[in-house]
């Protein structure tokens, strides 16, 4: 016959649905922003296929590699700006649990601040390089190198202004069923760039100084 | 930090100048004219019958997955038309520009095409006909169909669906633009280092490459996302994974492709624009840059794509084949687990695009191996759809033989693809035009299950059919004009002629170069069909109404609402029981039951944010190809804006109360009941296979759904 | 059809988070990033034993973040974000790990790479 559920007498089978269907706004938001995040993933994993290839030896052509300029202790503090910023905001979001408005926004102004920290070490580390005369246009490595971070560094950049929306939102908008998904949507965005950090800086900055 | 250029520049039009538009181009310029013409008549035409609002209204403004779809589809055949229109160009320039004593015309030496133009051509019709022919035709079809077909009133982000819409739409508008302003790319369509580079391209025709393709990458993401999404969570009651319809499966794997593979072509094509713009080292040929770098992030998306077109054409024809042969689809497991396994090794198969790089035997035997096991799942679905078809009550109409004429190309287009797979054949013939034709014929796969699906849902989405004499003649012209195009190009392309010729050096290939040209021709004429189909069918669309149940043996959830579709999908959403719930429906009479009682439902507002966001990314990507800097600051400024306001105004929707609901279900149910003219056959669509051997005494059933063969409604 | 009746703050997306599970997922990875740049830093363990070992300190880091901060787990309300990043991972490999291999295997064929049979004579 026609279908594997024929069991179903057609006589007593429930035809339409009675009524109490809903569907969960605020998970259906977040899934759909968690694969759009993984394709971003996706788009730091080709990033760093790209930086995988043009960091041998011969691509940086004889001119600077990270060996010289990569300078670890001062990009750990970097790496500590943004995972306090991650950890501030996490604070804000336990605060939305208890329906806490003052403390949710309170951690997004704090992740704010520790993301502004972080972003304008990185604008200081750039500006630094460009006294030493190296820019994309130095070699194939160095490109690779600069606008894999720099990337990294756009995304925190559009956070930022993300983390001020909302902000406004709540102070305004109050937790609303779209303030509150959009919360878990740039929780999500934001954890996120704290773990590509930690590639970037494992495999980008510490070992470009190791080689 | 930017790259100084070597031509002009001023900051307020930066490259922009009256030099760079092609008037004196004997070809352009006459075309422009004509677009210009026919825009003000378009325009012109809108205005004098006063149907700005209802432009506004209910289309541009909309965020309806069907009316969205329905947008997606026409932007599809207009640009599946001027990507043809280019294939007619590139055929005409190969078949008169061959021999030393070939004419030239129009500033060429030989036919009528600069090398420089021509290699715009194929550059554009290559571009045009995978990301903006195939890939909008197909997305168009996952979003009227899946919805539907789960049970679902919407999208799971309807304004993000009509987003995704007017992105890929401004993608179009910059392609076409750049025929009258500029140039376009003449690196071929996927382009190859270091050619593209500034130095060696130093026109704007690169850069509007680069930039209509980060727009429908864009796009493109966002449609996969939402209809990942709307599978996921938006599945009506009792429709669980074993029943999803099989053109949802093959949809949700497309679309798992289209997710994780467009943001590789994101990076390839952004990474050519930091060597344009900013003068990085990624792929030149010196300073540590690397030519194949690029090929391969190119491909890394490249060869997922081909997957992410072909998936949602087998899914079609999953869907016609059980149709038409009154039977279920045969071996539904398989078939599901044969789409997920073409998506996963999709993902494993890149470097055969290019074993000549030289990587070695191993990577091209890892790489060889991993295409050549394409072949097992792609075969596991041929032999269903035989299988489905074997003793089946077959109907040859129109969407049916598209359907088998799609199932033929697979075949050869499949054997030649197992051929290119083997590394030491496809050293001999790598970039020959054997290549081109095996994935036209992969590509005219595509082609022909979107015409069989066009025939097949037409009526589900506009409530009547489209004329069968004319949708056939199409099909003879076209498959006439496919054989005449490809078999001679299989030959060329064992002769050793190599694609993307503009001069033919040798005349021994003139006669096959000829048949060539006859057969573009009657492609050309078979277009003309296809304008006559569509003239014919509107004109006689009252004659050929259809209730819900269209064909009387379709079996998925998407025929059991009103044909066309109501804006709200379902009045009261179905509770599903089985696969295959309208056969199962129909085969123990309760396909007319309807619900005993509505409920208020909600639904989303229209919103104008969409199309003038799609606005401002064409202006964007217009600025950057132009380099005119303060217009893309100004423009993405804008953008930003625009979002942040939208997330200020959110979206309340509005309800429809279960009042006015049952208004509207009674009108359509009279509507339907005017038609009158729907038979249903006995039994049909529930035949297995020794069933139907043992009712081969019944007399024989009319070749043609919908004529009466004395059966009358059994409601 | 809509959800926006109940109260948005009781949705369990919500009502996972924990302030000892954020503060577990950052003491963790800063540690494990500390221990990275000192080791880097103090040039103690030979180059390939240190990449074998930073590597494994942001593998970690990366696992403790997923779980303590995304809440990536079987729980039924996370279990199609689980699915998604599980699929994803193995093509993040395969992007990155066959693009290296085949380039490595092209750069050992067009005698490119220092230290190859080719470049010897």
């Amino acid at each position: 016959m026609s279908s594997p559920a024929c069991n179903v007498d057609p006589k007593t089978a429930e035809l339409w649905d009675k009524g109490h269907y809903q569907y969960d706004v605020i998970s259906t938001r977040t899934l759909g922003y968690f694969m759009y995040l993984l394709s971003d993933g996706m788009l730091f994993a080709t990033l760093f296929a790209a930086y995988g290839v043009l960091s041998y030896q011969h691509s940086y052509f004889g001119g600077p590699t990270p060996a010289d300029f990569v300078k670890p202790w001062y990009t750990f503090v970097q790496t500590m700006a943004l995972f306090l910023s991650v950890l501030a905001y996490g604070f804000g979001m336990n605060a939305l649990k208890h329906k806490n408005k003052s403390g949710v926004i309170s951690g997004l102004l704090a992740a704010f601040v520790l993301g502004v920290l972080f972003l304008m070490l990185d604008i200081h580390d750039m500006t630094h390089l460009a006294s030493l005369g190296i820019s994309v246009a130095t070699s194939g490595g160095m490109s690779a190198f600069i606008v894999l971070t720099q990337v990294h560094a756009t995304h925190i950049f559009f956070g930022l202004i993300w983390i001020l929306v909302m902000m406004a939102q709540v102070m305004i908008k109050g937790f609303t069923t779209e303030v509150v998904g959009r919360l878990l949507t740039l929780r999500m965005f934001w954890h996120l760039q704290a773990i590509i950090w930690v590639f970037v800086y494992v495999f980008v900055y510490l070992w470009g100084y190791m080689s | 930090m930017l790259v100084d250029l070597a031509g002009g520049w001023n900051p307020m039009l930066g490259r922009l100048a009256w030099s760079q538009i092609p008037y004196d181009n004997p070809i352009l310029a006459p075309l422009f004219v004509a677009v210009v013409i026919g825009t003000i008549i378009i325009l012109g035409l809108i205005t004098y019958y006063g149907k700005w609002t209802y432009l506004w209204k209910e289309w541009l403004t909309t965020v309806d997955h069907k009316k969205l779809g329905v947008m997606y589809i026409i932007l599809g055949l207009v640009m599946l038309f001027r990507g043809f229109i280019d294939g007619l160009m590139i055929r005409t320039q190969q078949a008169w520009a061959v021999g030393t004593h070939s004419s030239g015309v129009f500033g060429a030496t030989h036919g009528y095409l600069t090398p420089f133009h021509f290699g715009q051509v194929y550059s554009a019709h290559g571009l045009i006909m995978i990301l903006l022919a195939a890939t909008p035709l197909l997305v168009g079809f996952m979003n009227i169909i899946v919805p539907i077909q789960i049970g679902a009133r919407d999208m799971a982000y309807p304004y993000l669906n009509a987003l995704g819409l007017w992105i890929t739409a401004a993608a179009g508008a910059l392609i076409m633009i750049s025929l009258f302003v500029g140039d376009f790319a003449h690196n071929g369509w996927f382009g190859y280092a270091p050619i593209f580079e500034l130095q060696y391209s130093p026109g704007v025709g690169v850069d509007y490459w680069i930039w209509t393709m980060e727009l429908v990458a864009l796009g493109t993401t966002l449609g996969g996302i939402n209809i990942l999404a709307t599978i996921i969570k938006m599945r009506a009651p009792g429709m669980s994974w074993g029943r999803l319809p099989i053109f949802v499966w093959a949809s949700l794997s497309a679309n798992v492709i289209a997710l994780t593979s467009f943001p590789a072509l994101q990076v390839a094509l952004g990474l050519v624009a930091a060597d344009r713009y900013l003068g990085a080292h990624f792929f030149t040929a010196g300073l540590g840059g690397n030519l194949m770098l690029y090929t391969n992030l190119f491909w890394i998306w490249g060869h997922p794509e081909v997957y992410f077109v072909i998936l949602p054409a087998f899914g079609m024809m999953s869907e016609i084949f059980p149709t038409f042969s009154e039977k279920p689809l045969f071996g539904y497991i398989t078939m599901v687990l044969a789409s997920l396994a073409i998506a996963g090794v999709s993902w494993l198969v890149w470097l055969h695009h290019f074993f000549t790089m030289g990587a070695g035997p191993y990577v091209n035997s890892a790489f060889s191996v991993a295409t050549m096991l394409v072949g097992i799942p792609t075969g596991v679905k041929v032999f269903n759809w035989a299988f489905t078809m074997y003793r089946g009550r077959l109907t040859f109409n129109a969407a049916m033989l598209w359907a088998i004429g799609a199932l033929f190309l697979l075949l050869i287009g499949g054997l030649t693809g197992m051929m290119l797979a083997v590394p030491a054949i496809n050293y001999m013939v790598h970039n020959s035009v054997f290549v081109v034709a095996h994935f036209h014929s992969m590509l005219l796969v595509i082609v022909y299950a979107i015409f069989a699906s066009v025939i097949y849902w037409f009526p589900k989405v506009f409530g009547f059919k489209l004329d069968e004499f004319w949708a056939k003649t199409m099909f003879w012209l076209f498959s006439a004009g496919t054989t005449l195009v490809f078999v001679p190009m299989y030959m060329l392309g064992f002769m050793g002629m190599t694609r993307r010729l503009d001069y033919v050096f040798n005349t021994a290939w003139h006669p096959y170069l000829l048949v060539m040209e006859f057969g573009i021709v009657v492609y050309m004429i078979s277009v003309l069909a296809f304008f006559a189909l569509l003239y014919v069918s509107i004109r006689d669309h009252a004659k050929n109404r259809v209730g819900t149940d269209a064909w009387g043996t379709s079996r998925s959830l998407e025929w059991l609402t009103h044909s066309p579709v109501p804006f709200y999908n379902f009045a009261v959403l179905p509770h599903i029981s089985t696969r295959d719930e309208v056969a199962w429906r129909r085969d123990n009479g309760i396909d007319h039951v309807q619900p005993d009682h509505y409920e208020d439902i909600h639904m989303p507002n229209n919103t104008g944010v969409a199309i003038i966001l799609g606005g401002l990314t064409f202006v964007l990507g217009f600025a950057l190809v132009w380099r005119i800097w303060w217009l893309c600051i100004l423009s993405l400024l804008a953008i930003m804006a625009l979002v942040i306001y939208r997330s200020f105004k959110g979206d309340p929707g509005y309800i429809i109360t279960a009042a006015e609901l049952e208004e509207m279900e009674k009108d359509a149910m009279r509507r339907e009941a005017q038609i009158g003219k729907q038979h249903y056959r006995v039994g049909g669509g529930v035949l297995g296979d020794a069933i139907a051997y043992e009712r081969s005494d019944l007399p024989p059933l009319a070749s043609q759904p919908g004529s009466s063969v004395g059966l009358d409604h059994r409601s | 059809m809509s959800h926006g009746h109940d109260d948005p703050t009781l949705h369990p997306e919500v009502q996972i988070s924990t302030s000892r599970g954020y503060f577990l997922g950052f003491a963790i990875s800063s540690i494990l990033m500390l221990v990275a740049t000192f080791l880097v830093t103090s040039h103690a363990v030979p180059p390939f034993g240190l990449l074998m070992v930073i590597s494994a300190c942001a593998g970690i880091a990366i696992m403790a973040q997923i779980y303590f901060l995304l809440h990536i787990d079987i729980s039924e309300h996370n279990i199609w974000n689980t699915v998604a990043l599980v699929l994803f991972i193995p093509l993040f490999l395969i992007t990155i790990g066959l693009t290296w291999w085949m380039f490595s295997q092209l750069y050992l064929h067009t005698m490119i790479m220092p230290g190859m049979p080719g470049m010897m004579h």
